[in-house]
């Protein structure tokens, strides 16, 4: 019998924005009704909801922990209810038992969403959150560093070993910003930034100046998954998860060996693509969460794309943004779109299912037959990384 | 000293030895002696043979710059009066990698494989944090 698989038939996004009236349970009202619509399946059909847990939503969380979603919208075939959480790889885990579910055999559709507002938390509160949840709070924290502070490190690190200049590193945002600049769903749609824009924004943690660091959003987006033999009722909304890998590297950046999660990128997306029976050059969309900009070159790197320590240059020569012949992170990153805390691991597998159906408009990959997808979770401690394609193999 | 707003290090009871001998100006390292493996932070067993045979080593206290951030904006109110900040990992030969600040130094001056030093600074009766500043040369 041939493995279950898992396929998204059905989605839904709240735009990234700040949107301090507009309630978590208003955006996710929306998101998952939207994602049965788009699927065209009945709300009873639904048999299970495995929610991205948001972080720093302590209320939303208990509420999703606690089953909430099915009493609220009467979804009245759900068998059961869970909650994952890995930070930013939270959505790939909900994933991952979702089609466990599947794989069961009792289970047809399961319903993945995701909400988060910031705009309401006061901002202390916030740089708090990002200095002491993912980083150590007896070797770290003491010290000020901030989540910036914690990626600067390794981004100065990053310049070092490789030469990369900061014009071609702030090249990276100039490009995710101008996918960004043409996506409704971005809170940076219709601003692109040129580079004397990013370089002369204020420094915050060098090498990172403002530009090239997050702007905490609120946000929302939910999918349905089924099967691939369920799947193929629903013609060309489907899009097809073909293969998956991951390595955890480790919470505390100080300790990470792989600095860079070169060979985190390199093992997870070798571990995917050989499940997929694809490589790397079948790939037609590159879709990385890394939250800074570093991350967008040393994944290319991890990846095979490029040599090491040819990523930034890669960027700087307009390769990868919109136009380029090596398309990436269409969805902009945190920084070309606005953090919608664990949601952004969420908008990028909706944004890769749109480019996969054909759906993204301006910012369409022609003829876009594969994708890989990485994302990560808390300080980058692990890459998860997943083939997805718009026709079962 | 007591009117330290900043946030303290959250000790666990096998790291006490650690902040005690910051206190003593000593730069303690956990070490297995079942295995041999230096280890930072300090835990209760050790994550290379899971051995509860841990004792402490002295550091000679040199390091060397791996790579820093100077931060200038972004963190909570009670750091603010301390920017910029000069944020640092540091090698120390005995095998381990360390987060500290930079003291003593301009953030200009700061570079990838400088030398520096172990520096401690008393915050409370309880609590005195390593700090490194560059090697006078």
């Amino acid at each position: 019998m041939a493995k279950p698989g898992l396929a998204v038939i059905g989605i839904a996004e709240v735009a990234t924005c700040r949107d301090p009236e507009r309630t978590r349970w208003d955006i996710l009202l929306d998101v998952c009704m939207g994602a049965i619509r788009d699927a065209g399946i009945d709300k009873n059909d639904v048999g299970a909801v495995i929610s991205n847990n948001p972080m720093a939503q302590p209320a939303m969380q208990n509420d999703m922990s606690l089953g909430k979603i099915p009493e609220v919208m009467g979804l009245k075939g759900c068998r059961d209810i869970a909650i994952c959480n890995a930070g930013g790889a939270s959505t790939t885990n909900c994933l991952r038992l979702a089609e466990q579910h599947i794989a069961s055999g009792q289970v047809d559709f399961v319903l993945v969403p995701h909400t988060t507002v910031q705009s309401d938390m006061p901002p202390q509160d916030l740089i708090n959150f990002f200095a002491t949840a993912p980083l150590d709070k007896q070797f770290e924290y003491p010290y000020g560093v901030s989540f910036n502070g914690s990626m600067g490190l390794i981004t100065q690190r990053y310049l070092y070993e490789t030469g990369a200049t900061e014009e071609e590193l702030a090249a990276v945002t100039v490009a995710l910003r101008a996918w960004g600049a043409l996506d409704p769903r971005s809170i940076f749609y219709g601003k692109p930034v040129t580079l004397e824009d990013v370089m002369n924004s204020r420094m915050i943690s060098t090498p990172l100046k403002a530009k090239e660091c997050n702007l905490l959003a609120d946000g929302g987006g939910a999918m349905i998954v089924t099967s691939h033999e369920k799947a193929k009722e629903f013609g060309e909304k489907a899009v097809y998860k073909l293969g998956h890998g991951t390595r955890f590297m480790s919470a505390t950046p100080m300790l990470r060996e792989d600095v860079f999660h070169r060979q985190s990128y390199r093992e997870s997306s070798a571990d995917a693509l050989a499940q997929a029976g694809l490589s790397i050059d079948d790939m037609d969309l590159r879709q990385i969460y890394g939250a800074y900009p570093y991350t967008q070159c040393s994944a290319l790197e991890g990846y095979g794309v490029c040599e090491e320590g040819q990523g930034a240059r890669l960027w700087a020569e307009g390769r990868c943004g919109p136009g380029g012949d090596i398309p990436c992170t269409t969805m902009g990153d945190a920084t070309g779109r606005g953090h919608s805390g664990s949601g952004v691991s969420m908008a990028f597998y909706l944004d890769t299912v749109r480019q996969l159906r054909g759906e993204s408009e301006e910012r369409q990959v022609a003829n876009c037959e594969h994708a890989i997808l990485t994302t990560s979770g808390g300080s980058v401690m692990n890459t998860c990384t997943t083939v997805f394609g718009r026709a079962m193999r | 000293m007591s009117d330290y707003k900043k946030p303290l290090p959250e000790i666990q009871p096998f790291s006490q030895a650690f902040w005690d001998g910051t206190r003593e100006h000593k730069l303690l390292i956990q070490h297995c002696g079942d295995c041999g493996a230096n280890i930072f932070y300090p835990r209760r067993d050790c994550p290379e043979c899971w051995s509860q045979n841990l004792g402490w080593i002295e550091a000679g206290g040199r390091a060397v710059v791996y790579t820093y951030s100077v931060t200038y904006e972004g963190v909570e109110e009670k750091f603010a009066d301390d920017l910029p900040i000069i944020l640092a990992w540091i090698d120390l030969p005995e095998g381990i990698r360390m987060h500290t600040n930079l003291l003593e130094c301009e953030p200009e001056e700061v570079h990838i494989g400088m030398e520096v030093e172990v520096i401690y600074k008393q915050v409370t009766e309880e609590i005195t944090l390593p700090y490194f500043r560059p090697v006078a040369s």
